[in-house]
């Protein structure tokens, strides 16, 4: 005992003076020699050096023939019923692992909430109208010639820390997202390639310019958000660290406290007292909630769990499974009229669900096989048995874009005869003792069916089964999701079970899917063959490696076009070529979304927008404190409500 | 092969008359035999089928398909379909199916929708069926199957590298010994879960689901062979100082010989205490990391995977976790129970003599 009982003091003598030598360190950091860094000049020297790009010029320079719009016109988002107040509580699946907004490790399931739903852009797509309505921008106007967007911002935009936002924080966006201290490569490469010029004519007025025509160029502009540059004056080689951990300052209504965060365990948003879009139109009726408490669950079950105890406010019923076995209508709580359950029918392009087949693959190369391959899936099994017939069967790769969809084609049926018939085509005639095929090498067909997906893992075990009739064999790879999604980017895969989501746009992208830049380096020679010596590009959304000289040559005339008919032509054509080529196999789409919510959780009339892609993406609900009272003292005294099992179709479309 | 002295014999003997332990073992001894018959009671094949006077045998032969038996498609036959087709034309065909007339891959959409149905009679599905409608018996069953043969051979080759590794370190001594113990020392501070974890998931899936079994095993026997050695090592360290193994030296016995024929057979008795234990453990880890996804490759049935099932349906469909839990249960209980017995009788103090 003597050894440890001397031994206490001395360490926590030592604690003493370290703890000591930390405060004296943090008081004299501010004026000592190695102050914060200003990157201020190397800003300006960068716009400097960039005269094409960075502009700057007065308002008497701005044309005359301008019409300026503002979408003021446009419903109002959101219920005048809505209530401030009240804490929503809600569910992470794991702590976020930064708060920077770009780089490493930053695009995880915390960024919807500092990013992606609650920050605003200079002006938003109308959910329900798909025109623009104002964000930070006061009114904008498209050049003759549709390669540029004048936008007057609003004096009034404030970033949460008082801050006014000014033109230079747009331009600063372009140096910041240019940047290599940022570490995100798809950033530099879109914000590089993408646009060609922003000119400030005074702190509310700029221009930015984009290098191709386009019908949606309003997009490309307005879909901006600034970045803070009196935030990231510290900006540079330490960025990922230095910035690890601090809030970014945004220009929209809920702000993070560094209290708040509650590491592994918790964060908290607070709404902002001083937002200063608090009252305008389009935004004083949305983002209702005091806080929103997002406590970190990782598992399922367990969130349902908590829901149902009502330590969270709403809980995804899309899955068959939570709809009509863990939370069916003869729930007590549901029949109570404590939880509702609501189905909101959705219109918006869907995530591409589907088996992504890798053409560089030995037999995969075939077209043969790969339509035996479409045949031989039972994607309506799936649908009909294990999604309850709720879902409906995708139809091409680019669904969901209203007449840029193609209008007539369907993904193929599972056909045992018709997948027989095309393997045999490929030489594979003979069924083996197990019943998979085998061609005359003895080969078997035989290929990996790769995801990601955990809760998908039933599904592929299902499409194996029915495979198995056409003599297919589907060996079955459920992976975590970053292995799964590496290996799909390094091509590795031979089938992957995956989606892309897709943003709401006016058109599918095809260079991304589609293009052969994307596929290999150099893909052909000069004289239009296939480069014998071509390899294989990794970290690309080609999953299929599709390099097609004819889909390059369409893809590059559809993105360069500025008429809206050529381009609706070549997305059919396209889409008809891709479906030849029968390397993707659309699976199902999701038409509509689920969610029970708890009675005190309140929503407008009819419930959310037409665009929507989840009940709480724009923030129009909003926490009622009293019925929350009021319903947690029903449930202990057994006092009951009429049930709400409400389904909103208004915007159903099939 | 090594001849037990009388001793060992004894100790046999004593286990017997141990009766919890010994029918636990019988019990045990018949689930395995069971288990290795198990395509005759457990399985979607028939077990005979009669067609137009010629019997077949499906169950252990290539896939019959079902044209075989004028049935108007070219994949496997639907033998319960097949038994209704023949009930129907009623041309004396026949066909038998097995106690449980259900692979443990199917999906059986007999109704509607794929979810779990509580357990039926009526459908022949004795404990239900899972969240994709397959049926939990079969699944239990050859997930069983797989746990116990992977724990035996788990048990078989940690046994043989501990043994060799220990004796050798015990009866050869001095260096030998020294450096290899702290090798051992290292290797065994390798977290054993986590090395499985990372091993078994950069194993691509182009492998075949025995060869990925097979390399979990050797994995999993990788980081678990040290600890036996310790055992082996004092008690060789200890038969080698005995008088009859001077002796057998003194004849000019080869060092194997000496290991093998005369130290090994009186070390058996500390090893055959553990080993009851060792399958424990190797059925507890298998069914873990199943559990936690990294174990056998879906859709192999397995126990743990059961269990996952089980719990994210707690409410819903009990029944996934009452089986497999049970299950769970009723295996480890009989292995314990083997090895309380194996311990009690081989517990030397019932045979010293010392005062």
């Amino acid at each position: 005992m003597r050894p440890i009982a001397i031994f206490l003091p001395v360490m926590c003598t030592v604690l003493l003076i370290t703890a000591c030598g930390g405060e004296s360190d943090q008081e004299s950091a501010p004026t000592g020699v190695d102050a914060a860094p200003d990157n201020t000049q190397e800003v300006l020297d960068y716009y400097a050096s960039k005269p094409d790009f960075f502009s700057f010029k007065t308002v008497a320079d701005l044309p005359d023939d301008l019409v300026w719009q503002d979408g003021m016109e446009l419903a109002e988002i959101g219920s005048p019923k809505a209530k401030k107040g009240g804490t929503q509580y809600a569910r992470l699946q794991d702590f976020p692992r930064t708060l920077r907004l770009v780089g490493p490790d930053s695009n995880g399931s915390f960024r919807p909430w500092i990013l992606d739903d609650t920050t605003m852009q200079m002006g938003h797509r109308h959910p329900n109208e798909f025109v623009f309505y104002p964000g930070l921008a006061s009114s904008w106007a498209v050049s003759k010639e549709r390669k540029t967007v004048y936008v007057k911002l609003d004096p009034a935009a404030r970033w949460s820390d008082g801050v006014p936002i000014k033109a230079d924080d747009y331009l600063f966006l372009f140096f910041f997202f240019q940047s290599t201290y940022i570490v995100a490569p798809w950033y530099n490469n879109w914000y590089g390639t993408q646009y060609t010029n922003i000119t400030k004519y005074d702190d509310h007025t700029i221009s930015i310019s984009v290098p191709e025509v386009k019908p949606d160029i309003d997009s490309r502009v307005l879909g901006l958000s600034p970045v803070p540059q009196h935030f990231y004056k510290e900006l540079g080689d330490d960025y990922v660290e230095r910035y690890q951990w601090k809030y970014v300052p945004t220009s929209g209504p809920y702000i993070v406290k560094q209290e708040d965060i509650r590491k592994g365990r918790s964060i908290t948003l607070t709404r902002n007292d001083d937002w200063w879009a608090k009252d305008k139109k389009f935004w004083r009726y949305r983002y209702n909630t005091d806080k929103i408490h997002l406590s970190v669950i990782r598992d399922t079950p367990k969130v349902f769990e908590s829901f149902k105890r009502g330590d969270i406010d709403q809980f995804g019923l899309n899955l068959a499974e939570y709809w009509y076995e863990k939370l069916p209508n003869e729930d007590a709580d549901v029949q109570n009229g404590y939880i509702h359950k609501t189905v909101f029918y959705n219109q918006r392009p869907r995530p591409t669900y589907g088996l992504w087949i890798n053409t560089s693959k030995p037999h995969l190369d075939n077209v043969d096989i790969r339509v035996g391959i479409n045949y031989a899936t039972n994607w309506q099994l799936v649908i009909d048995k294990f999604f309850r017939g709720d879902y409906v069967r995708m139809k091409t790769g680019a669904d969901g874009f209203g007449e840029f969809t193609h209008p007539t084609l369907e993904a193929r049926p599972f056909d045992i005869g018709k997948a027989l018939e095309h393997f045999s085509n490929a030489g594979f005639t003979e069924r083996g003792p197990n019943g998979i095929l085998i061609n005359e090498a003895g080969q078997t067909l035989s290929f990996t069916l790769s995801t990601g997906y955990e809760a998908l893992k039933d599904v592929l075990t299902i499409l194996k089964e029915e495979a198995a009739k056409a003599g297919l064999e589907y060996r079955i790879e459920v992976l975590d999701s970053t292995a799964s999604w590496k290996k799909a980017q390094e091509k590795k895969h031979d089938i992957q079970l995956s989606a892309f989501s897709v943003f709401l746009e006016m058109y599918p992208r095809y260079w991304e899917h589609s293009h052969s830049d994307n596929a290999f380096d150099k893909a052909f020679l000069e004289d239009g063959s296939v480069n014998p010596e071509r390899k294989l590009k990794t970290q690309t959304n080609n999953l299929e490696t599709i390099a097609i000289r004819e889909l390059d040559e369409m893809i590059n005339r559809y993105r360069a076009s500025d008429s809206k008919e050529a381009m609706l032509d070549l997305s059919h054509r396209m889409a008809e070529l891709l479906y030849n080529h029968a390397s993707f196999i659309p699976g199902y789409v999701q038409p509509f979304y689920r969610v029970g919510s708890w009675r005190w959780v309140r929503y407008p009339d009819n419930f959310n927008l037409k665009h929507s892609r989840s009940a709480g993406q724009y923030f129009v609900h909003w926490i009622d404190t009293e019925i929350k009272e009021k319903t947690l003292a029903a449930r202990d005294s057994g006092q009951t409500f009429p049930p709400q099992i409400n389904v909103f179709d208004q915007y159903r479309s099939d | 092969m090594i001849r037990f002295n009388p001793q060992t014999v004894k100790k046999l003997r004593r286990f017997r008359e141990i009766k919890r332990g010994y029918y636990s073992f019988v019990i045990l001894v018949l689930l395995l035999t069971a288990s290795l018959l198990g395509e005759l009671l457990v399985n979607n094949r028939a077990l005979i089928v009669s067609y137009q006077g010629t019997l077949f045998f499906p169950t252990y032969s290539a896939f019959h398909p079902g044209t075989d038996f004028g049935l108007d498609y070219s994949y496997e036959t639907n033998y319960q379909n097949l038994q209704t087709v023949f009930e129907r034309d009623a041309r004396g065909d026949w066909l038998l199916m097995p106690i449980v007339p259900y692979n443990p891959l199917e999906n059986d959409a007999s109704e509607e929708v794929f979810r779990p149905t509580p357990p039926s009679i009526a459908d022949q599905h004795y404990l239900g069926t899972d969240t994709t409608s397959r049926d939990i018996l079969a699944r239990l069953f050859y997930g069983t199957r797989i746990a116990l043969f992977f724990s035996l051979a788990f048990m078989a080759a940690v046994y043989l590298i501990g043994i060799a590794t220990g004796c050798a370190m015990g009866y050869f001594g001095g260096a030998f010994d020294l450096v290899f113990q702290r090798l051992i020392e290292i290797w065994s501070n390798i977290p054993f879960l986590y090395m499985v974890i990372i091993v078994f998931s950069v194993i691509p899936a182009t492998f075949s689901v025995p060869t990925r079994i097979a390399i979990l095993l050797i994995v999993m026997v990788l980081f678990s062979w040290t600890s036996m050695t310790y055992y082996m090592r004092t008690e060789t360290y200890k038969e080698k100082a005995r008088d009859y193994t001077a002796a057998a030296r003194i004849i000019g016995a080869s060092d194997f010989r000496i290991i093998f024929r005369h130290i090994l057979p009186n070390v058996i008795a500390t090893l055959v205490t553990f080993m009851p234990f060792t399958i424990v453990s190797a059925i507890t880890a298998i069914t873990s990391l199943d559990f936690l996804g990294f174990g056998l490759p879906p859709p192999t049935p397995s126990l743990g995977e059961l269990l996952k099932q089980g719990t994210a349906t707690l409410r819903t469909a009990p029944w996934i976790v009452t089986s497999a839990f049970g299950t769970l249960v009723i295996l480890l209980t009989l292995v314990t129970f083997i090895g309380e017995a194996v311990r009690e009788a081989f517990d030397p103090k019932k045979f010293t003599i010392y005062q």
